[in-house]
């Protein structure tokens, strides 16, 4: 037992030096603070005891929680930290100018001034090499690129700072009582760098609250913490890196079912990844008593594209929906702005097809099929100004939520997809409205399946264009997906070469389909567990997560059949 | 319980409690979930002859005498190039045959100086060497492709020239065969049309790249058989022309027609005649043939039989044969290359014996990364490989490119595959288009810098001989290295 220990639990502290104990506290832009790493573990641990002592406090709990935060910033994105702390001054001030302010006018223009602030930050750091480039192809111009890196969470907090103002200016909220508050909201470290998107009406008034966790809350956290861990780390690290990347990086290299995998490999590679994270920061802050948003809700079970997005990171679409889609008429105004954008994408997109057409027909029958699409989605409406407006207002939205995820050609494609894909959606139910039956017939169960699939198949689809590099890459997979036939033998070859991603894969998408009567009955089961035996269970997960993560790249197989 | 009641202090225990059991399960429950396995289905490349030597694998270990002495040179044609050490071994002087023709082709715009790079999945889809080959088209001119096969599992990735062919082909290749039913070709493949139902077709597309935008010229090899009624058919305009096919000798070629960008080529009653590809070149400047082969070693060119080797040399005329291999040897599971060093050197001898003249280049494996204690690193194995290689290139008296350290030596890989853009794969072993144009260029530069050097000691080399023109050179077996 002693050697064991000198072994394993001593040899954690003899082994210290002092430049790991440097390498602990200072930022490193190869090894960001995650909430999957031992580095975070340890520290919140640490963290977590003191911040229990101080749980009937009010300024002293939140400096504390601030100072954690920037550090948690510093660690992921260095100097910026100081960005962070002057972005929120100005926001704080303008938040309270706009509410001060009696004139409407001014009201306005105070409300504009921020927001063009904030996304002038957000432009400038995301989008100034994605313009130069724009601007150097279309016009053969010669800038250079500049050396910008972006702060690591920035279009996060953007979003939460000007949804702050906006919600001051809509009235919907009072500014907070002191900058302390408003920079608690603004750096709190769970959501910080990658979301959820909180709301300040949401969270705001959970500042001013007495502080307390129920038993229900913490057991929801470690599930949370639990199926978070699970998904990002062992599910979508490991397929990514070991079959997605692959196929992705050349996707002519492998077999076409090879290439259909990988666009499903991506799709719960991505869904594991994004939902753990947001599950993990959810269930962080649970820890720390603050109740966040959901972010997802097993989305891959929508039966159309609409639910889709009422469940696919669901703090950015209800975001964009209120401060974008609404700002741009919603679904009864048209504005300038609500049809600048459409009308500038369909425009690019016919000249992309016109410079193509010496080569290849297809740029022009895309673009001008499209074009015509998304026209008769209003144009074959019963109330065409209406659907017209809404229609292009969803656009708008999804092209400009698109863009937030990249500053590239691609994601805005991607958004584009997601808009027509809603366009065409709102057409056919008006054509077909679904039926709201207490009890679902036979049929109705069938259509919900094939409802489900080709939702599932749509999104999948359109994730190729946000994952894949370029164009070609893209256009290149779709290619090989095409060339798929049915061959059983093969495919069963092939999954036993990559036979661990395909399990995992297996897993991730038997987990998001399972009835949620199931889910409920294993979480009631952790519920019902004595605490030590919780505290087991979160260990084994820990193990799992660090035995995942130290299996190397599987060595690279290469089929012929 | 209180359902209300503040719970922070059972929390803070859950996960407390949750690191020390983690601690206490990571001393004894498995290192790592899904271990590296090696799977051998039948349908996974993997070199035949490789398998093989593995299993034979011998582990003498050889006294390391090389690596003290300075290697000097005998002059050729009355050049040598300066002294060399193990650590900066680069053996310009065995390419001096090579830069001679280049040379000539340089100063009087005439001849044409061919090379055959064969290589593993790295140069899968004419990855580098397409770009190896727009260097030198561009530097010493010369227009085509090269020889492309009948079938390629790479087809679909391959730019530099569009490729299809009927799927009714048999395929034989030394990769897993070892006594095919026709003797390989320079391509370390032989096809057949044997499905007398169907036609065997090929199809070729001349791509957009500089030097590359036509079919030029082009040339169907083809090998020995008893079936004398054999022809193609291929479409000029809306005629169909027939060709017969004479499969007399060993190996023989068939000018098929005029440079074009198109070409579609029908196999009619050709069954047992042995098909090898066809050559697209226009007879001058720089052409360079990509032998790619995914899982290959390098040891399966040891199966090539001389007779028909010499009879592809007589028509295609080679002055360099590149071997860039590595990456499939590197994950077998010991650190000692010893075996693989002495049957590579056997491979390069054997090359030299099918090939009279020609001067061969070894470029050795790039650097590759393992995961280390949640850390990519160098693999253990890169080091060891790239040494044998180095080894087998002197002995074997063989031009050397350390691809490991052109690229950056330790850690390279981590950074090409890190870096934005990146330049390799998730995979921390293949090159993508960018890195392989980069990997092109570090060896391109490398054998420049070496012609470079030549015409320097060319032109100061005392006239006591002419010029030496290729064929006339007698092959030099190596006497000390003879097993």
């Amino acid at each position: 037992m002693q050697d064991w220990f000198t072994q394993n639990i001593a040899s954690l502290f003899t082994n210290l030096t002092a430049e790991t104990v440097t390498d602990w506290f200072v930022y490193n832009p190869k090894e960001p603070i995650l909430f999957n790493t031992g580095l975070f573990l340890g520290m919140f641990l640490i963290f977590y005891s003191f911040y229990i002592t101080l749980k009937n406090t009010f300024y002293p709990r939140l400096v504390y929680v601030i100072l954690f935060s920037l550090f948690f910033y510093y660690k992921s994105s260095g100097v910026f930290f100081l960005l962070l702390l002057g972005s929120s001054i100005v926001d704080y001030n303008l938040g309270n100018l706009v509410h001060r302010t009696q004139s409407v006018l001014n009201k306005k223009l105070c409300l504009a001034f921020s927001v063009v602030l904030n996304l002038g930050f957000l432009g400038y750091f995301k989008y100034t090499n994605f313009i130069i480039d724009t601007y150097n192809s279309v016009s053969d111009g010669h800038f250079e690129f500049q050396k910008i890196i972006l702060p690591v969470g920035i279009s996060f907090y953007t979003f939460q700072s000007i949804s702050y103002i906006i919600e001051i200016y809509r009235k919907e909220i009072e500014p907070t009582k002191s900058y302390v508050d408003y920079l608690f909201f603004v750096s709190f470290f769970p959501q910080l760098v990658a979301g959820p998107i909180v709301r300040a009406k949401d969270f705001l008034p959970q500042i001013y609250q007495k502080l307390n966790v129920t038993k229900d809350d913490i057991n929801r956290a470690f599930l949370l913490i639990i199926g978070g861990l699970i998904k990002k780390t062992v599910i979508s690290d490991y397929i990514s890196i070991n079959f997605v990347d692959r196929v992705f990086d050349a996707p002519s290299a492998y077999t076409a079912f090879e290439n259909l995998m990988a666009s499903y490999g991506y799709a719960i590679q991505i869904y594991c990844d994004f939902s753990g994270y947001s599950d993990m920061a959810i269930g962080v802050a649970l820890l720390l008593g603050f109740k966040l948003p959901t972010n997802f809700r097993t989305p891959y079970q929508s039966a159309s594209i609409t639910e889709f997005w009422r469940r696919w990171h669901i703090s950015l679409s209800t975001w964009l929906k209120d401060f974008l889609y609404i700002s741009v008429g919603g679904n009864r105004n048209g504005t300038f702005a609500g049809f600048l954008f459409p009308a500038l994408f369909f425009f690019g997109l016919i000249v992309w097809g016109i410079t193509y057409a010496p080569t290849s027909n297809v740029p022009l029958i895309i673009a001008i099929g499209s074009t015509v699409l998304f026209a008769l989605t209003f144009l074959l409406s019963k109330e065409k100004e209406r659907t017209m407006f809404t229609n292009v207002n969803l656009m708008t939205t999804m092209l400009l939520g698109g863009l937030w995820h990249g500053a590239s050609l691609r994601f805005i494609i991607w958004g584009a997809l997601h808009g027509m894909g809603l366009a065409v959606h709102k057409i056919i139910m008006e054509f077909f409205p679904s039926k709201k039956e207490e009890k679902k017939s036979f049929f109705g169960y069938v259509w919900l399946v094939i409802s489900v699939l080709i939702t599932f198949h749509f999104v999948t689809f359109c994730w190729i264009f946000f994952r894949a590099k370029d164009f070609t890459i893209a256009l290149e997979l779709i290619n090989n997906i095409g060339k798929v036939t049915f061959d059983w033998e093969q495919w069963m070859v092939i999954a036993q070469g990559y036979k661990n991603v395909f399990l995992l894969m297996a897993i991730g998408f038997s987990w998001h389909y399972l009835p949620e009567k199931m889910i409920n009955a294993m979480q009631s089961v952790f519920k019902s567990l004595p605490i030590i035996v919780k505290a087991l269970v979160l260990g084994l997960v820990y193990w799992l997560v660090y035995a995942t993560a130290s299996a190397g790249p599987q060595p690279f197989i290469y089929f012929q059949f | 319980m209180n359902q209300n009641k503040s719970y922070f202090v059972p929390s803070l225990t859950i996960f407390a409690v949750s690191i020390a059991a983690f601690l206490v399960f990571k001393s004894f429950l498995p290192k790592k979930l899904f271990s590296e396995s090696t799977v051998n289905a039948k349908n996974v490349v993997i070199d035949s002859l490789l398998l093989e030597a593995i299993e034979e694998e011998n582990t003498a270990e050889e006294g390391d005498t090389l690596s003290n002495q300075p290697i000097s040179f005998a002059a050729v044609d009355g050049i040598t190039f300066p002294d060399e050490t193990f650590s900066d071994y680069r053996g310009f002087q065995h390419l001096v045959q090579f830069y001679e023709k280049l040379y000539q082709l340089e100063t009087t715009q005439q001849g044409n100086v061919r090379i055959a790079y064969f290589g593993d999945s790295m140069t899968d889809g004419d990855m580098i060497v397409q770009d190896f080959r727009t260097n030198f088209q561009n530097e010493f001119g010369g227009q085509g492709v090269g020889f492309v096969n009948i079938t390629s599992e790479s087809a679909a990735s391959r730019n530099s020239i569009k490729h299809e062919f009927s799927p009714n082909w048999k395929t034989q290749s030394y990769l897993n065969v070892k006594n095919p039913r026709k003797p390989f070709g320079v391509n370390g493949h032989v096809f057949f049309a044997n499905d007398t139902a169907n036609v065997e077709w090929v199809k070729y597309k001349a791509s957009k790249i500089k030097n590359l935008t036509e079919l030029y010229n082009p040339t169907l090899f083809y090998g020995k058989s008893s079936n004398k009624s054999g022809k193609i058919a291929l479409k000029v305009g809306n005629d169909t022309i027939y060709k017969k096919l004479s499969p007399n000798k060993l190996v023989n070629t068939l000018v098929i027609g005029n440079t074009t960008k198109n070409l579609k080529v029908d196999f009619i009653k050709a069954d047992s005649i042995p098909v090898y590809g066809l050559n697209f070149d226009d007879g001058k400047g720089v052409h360079v043939d990509n032998f790619s082969n995914r899982g290959n070693s390098g040891l399966p060119i040891s199966t090539f039989n001389t007779e028909v080797m010499r009879q592809f040399q007589e028509k295609l005329g080679y002055d360099l044969i590149v071997l860039h291999y590595g990456t499939n040897v590197l994950n077998y599971g010991s650190l000692n290359y010893t075996w693989y060093e002495k049957r590579m050197k056997k491979v390069v001898n054997h090359l030299k014996e099918c090939f009279p003249g020609v001067a061969i280049l070894i470029i050795s494996t790039a650097d590759k990364s393992t995961k280390y204690d949640l850390e990519m690193k160098t693999d253990s194995a890169v080091v060891p490989l790239s040494t044998a290689q180095k080894k087998y290139a002197i002995q074997s008296q063989a031009g050397f490119v350390n691809l490991y350290t052109l690229m950056g030596g330790d850690g390279s890989m981590v950074k090409w595959v890190e870096e934005t853009p990146a330049s390799a794969n998730k995979d921390y072993t293949h090159f993508n288009y960018r890195g392989a144009k980069r990997i092109s260029s570090l060896v391109y530069d490398q054998i420049y810098g070496g012609y470079q050097q030549f015409k320097k000691l060319r032109a100061n080399r005392k006239p006591v001989k002419p010029a030496v023109k290729r064929d006339s050179v007698t092959v030099k077996t190596d006497s000390v290295h003879v097993e």
